[in-house]
């Protein structure tokens, strides 16, 4: 199979689970109406406290208001992406691996990794990339920002390897599920890792934060999430930074996909 | 080319022992005790195409785990495989479109949807083309009688109609190989009756191989002509069905029907097992048929009567305890 074509039978693969997972979203349509408000009231809240900041001070660790903001919406269009399309597939790792319902998954004629991963579409959580990226597009606009196709295009690669970032740790983390069998400790990780993400890497300053920050920007690269896209589109377009952040990306896609067939290697289906 | 080559297959698994109370938990924390345990040890055997094949033991004897192995679930510890061709565990593409494996306590279709929006689903994963699609789903809806449930959500169908739904979705890509794990299990006489009809119906059209785990010995007959024996890990017995109770059964029924009351004095040929009225089933030696019944019908006078083969629950059973006593004595 060409790469061309297997590129297009995945993506019809993820068109087709996108359909029936909505459909299972709308069967329990109640559901789905509490966890889209629930999102909406959390982005204005958010955006509430920023303004309320802003009120007091011109500038955060060096971000105006219009850059600020703009950087809360990018936040949080690549949260919500990575939680549509990720957070609950992987959640459900440990569960799959306890029950053995993995089996059914392990038979299929495709990708493990991708059918793992992105079974399921969370659909109340994808009014939050909409959300964000209307409060980009209006950051861009109080900002006066005027059109520039190179940081557009740079923003656009670093947005998206920001997202293949965040999957390949959520990866990782997932892949231990294989060991520990019960892995609640997902969800507090990811929480740890949004938390990181959501602030400028300039707040990482002082004898206690600089190190912090030298380490979750080059150790751990969870910095560069939401800071490189965030900077080439409002800020300064730090070649360096977008060349770690590209490098970042494929070894971390590359160690996280090799972490994971190890695990699954390690599988031992429960009894049936 | 057989359909499954399995040399010397092993699998042995690691697994914590823990300790009773608070303190056994906490002492586990620092140090875990672990026991191994030979779910699978050395079996061989080949399956060649077309065939259907019984795979029996006791529970814990290592049928599942013989099946996860072929099916490329699991690694084994030792030993070798090829399933059509393949080494499962490698876990290819063109392997896995091949065959299908079905477990009767696990469904693989989407509780909240119709079963239909999963065979569509199915369609795209194993890029089954349309009209093959459709005339295979109509082939086997028609076959198990399910065509008007397959609009209706998964959970608000009964056991049985789930079963067919998930035999439909392991047969809609047409697999050379078919994996049964105890496909009947918990079903009433009836569904079950419909589940061995159509598989052996399929079988006849479609000629696939079938290896199948069951604990009920009548999907074995109506199914099977061959039957391999696991237990404790350890193969005891592969062959046709009908030598499994020639080989483990030393008697046989000899069911009488008198012209009156049955005789008081049929325990000196053999075990009398049922005495009513003129009816009585005596179990002799199978080398002692001819002569009993030669005697019984010398001395009184009979209306009707049968031989017959002890049922395969009752052989099966002795199979397994045979091989626990041997088990146990190594």
């Amino acid at each position: 199979m060409g790469i061309l074509s297997g590129f297009t039978r995945y993506l019809r693969l993820l068109g087709g689970l996108a359909v029936y997972t909505l459909n299972r979203e709308l069967a329990f349509r109640g559901n789905f109406l509490v966890k889209v408000s629930v999102e909406v009231i959390w982005l204005g809240i958010l955006i509430a406290f920023y303004r309320v900041v802003f009120a007091r001070t011109s500038t955060v660790a060096g971000w105006n208001e219009p850059q600020y903001l703009f950087f809360v919406g990018c936040y949080f269009a690549l949260n919500g992406l990575i939680e549509m399309l990720f957070l609950e597939n992987c959640n459900e790792f440990a569960e799959l691996v306890r029950t053995g319902d993995l089996d059914g998954l392990l038979l299929k004629p495709i990708d493990e990794q991708f059918l793992i991963t992105c079974r399921r579409i969370d659909w109340g959580t994808a009014p939050n990339v909409l959300m964000g990226s209307i409060v980009m597009v209006v950051a861009l606009v109080n900002a006066g920002w005027h059109p520039d196709p190179l940081r557009i295009a740079t923003f656009l690669v670093t947005f998206a390897c920001g997202t293949a970032i965040a999957y390949g740790f959520m990866l990782m983390l997932t892949s231990i599920s294989v060991w520990m069998v019960r892995n609640q400790s997902l969800m507090e990780m990811w929480w740890l890792f949004s938390s990181l993400a959501r602030y400028p890497k300039e707040i990482f300053s002082g004898p206690w934060g600089e190190p912090l920050g030298v380490f979750f920007t080059y150790c751990v690269p969870i910095l560069v999430v939401v800071n490189v896209p965030a900077n080439a589109m409002v800020r300064v377009l730090d070649g360096p930074m977008v060349a770690l952040t590209i490098t970042a990306t494929v070894l971390l896609l590359w160690a996280s996909r090799r972490f994971f067939q190890h695990a699954l290697r390690s599988y031992r289906s429960a009894s049936s | 080319m057989s359909i499954i080559e399995a040399d010397g297959l092993t699998k042995t698994y690691r697994v914590a022992q823990k300790k009773e109370g608070v303190l056994g938990a906490l002492r586990g924390l620092y140090r875990r005790e672990y026991r191994e345990v030979r779910a699978v040890e050395r079996i061989h055997f080949r399956i060649e195409p077309g065939e259907m094949v019984a795979f029996l033991g006791p529970n814990g004897a290592g049928k599942t785990t013989t099946l996860k192995m072929l099916s490329g679930l699991i690694y084994p510890t030792a030993g070798q495989a090829r399933v059509l061709g393949y080494v499962p565990w490698e876990r290819a593409d063109a392997f896995r479109r091949q065959f299908a494996l079905v477990m009767g306590q696990k469904n693989q279709l989407w509780w909240d949807l119709p079963a239909a929006d999963s065979f569509q689903l199915l369609r795209e994963i194993y890029a089954i083309p349309p009209t093959e699609f459709k005339s295979t789903l109509d082939e086997l809806t028609g076959l198990l009688g399910v065509e008007k449930l397959t609009r209706q959500a998964v959970r608000e169908l009964s056991l049985g109609e789930r079963m067919k739904m998930e035999l439909i979705a392991a047969l809609l890509h047409r697999p050379r190989l078919l994996l049964l794990d105890e496909p009947t299990i918990g079903l009433d006489v009836v569904a079950q009756g419909m589940i061995q009809k159509c598989l052996r119906d399929y079988h006849v059209r479609r000629g696939v191989t079938t290896l199948l785990t069951s604990h009920y010995m009548r999907d074995v007959e109506a199914l099977c002509d061959r039957v391999i024996v696991i237990n404790h890990g350890h193969m005891v017995y592969d062959g046709p069905l009908s030598r499994i109770v020639e080989r483990f059964s030393e008697t046989k029924l000899i069911r009488l029907q008198f012209e009156a009351d049955a005789p008081e004095d049929l325990n000196r040929f053999g075990e009398v097992v049922r005495l009513d009225g003129p009816f009585a089933d005596v179990k002799v030696g199978r080398s002692q048929v001819a002569a009993v019944l030669a005697a019984v019908l010398d001395r009184h006078a009979v209306a009707d009567v049968s031989v017959e083969e002890p049922p395969l629950e009752e052989v099966i059973a002795r199979v397994f305890e045979e091989a626990h006593a041997g088990h146990d004595a190594a």
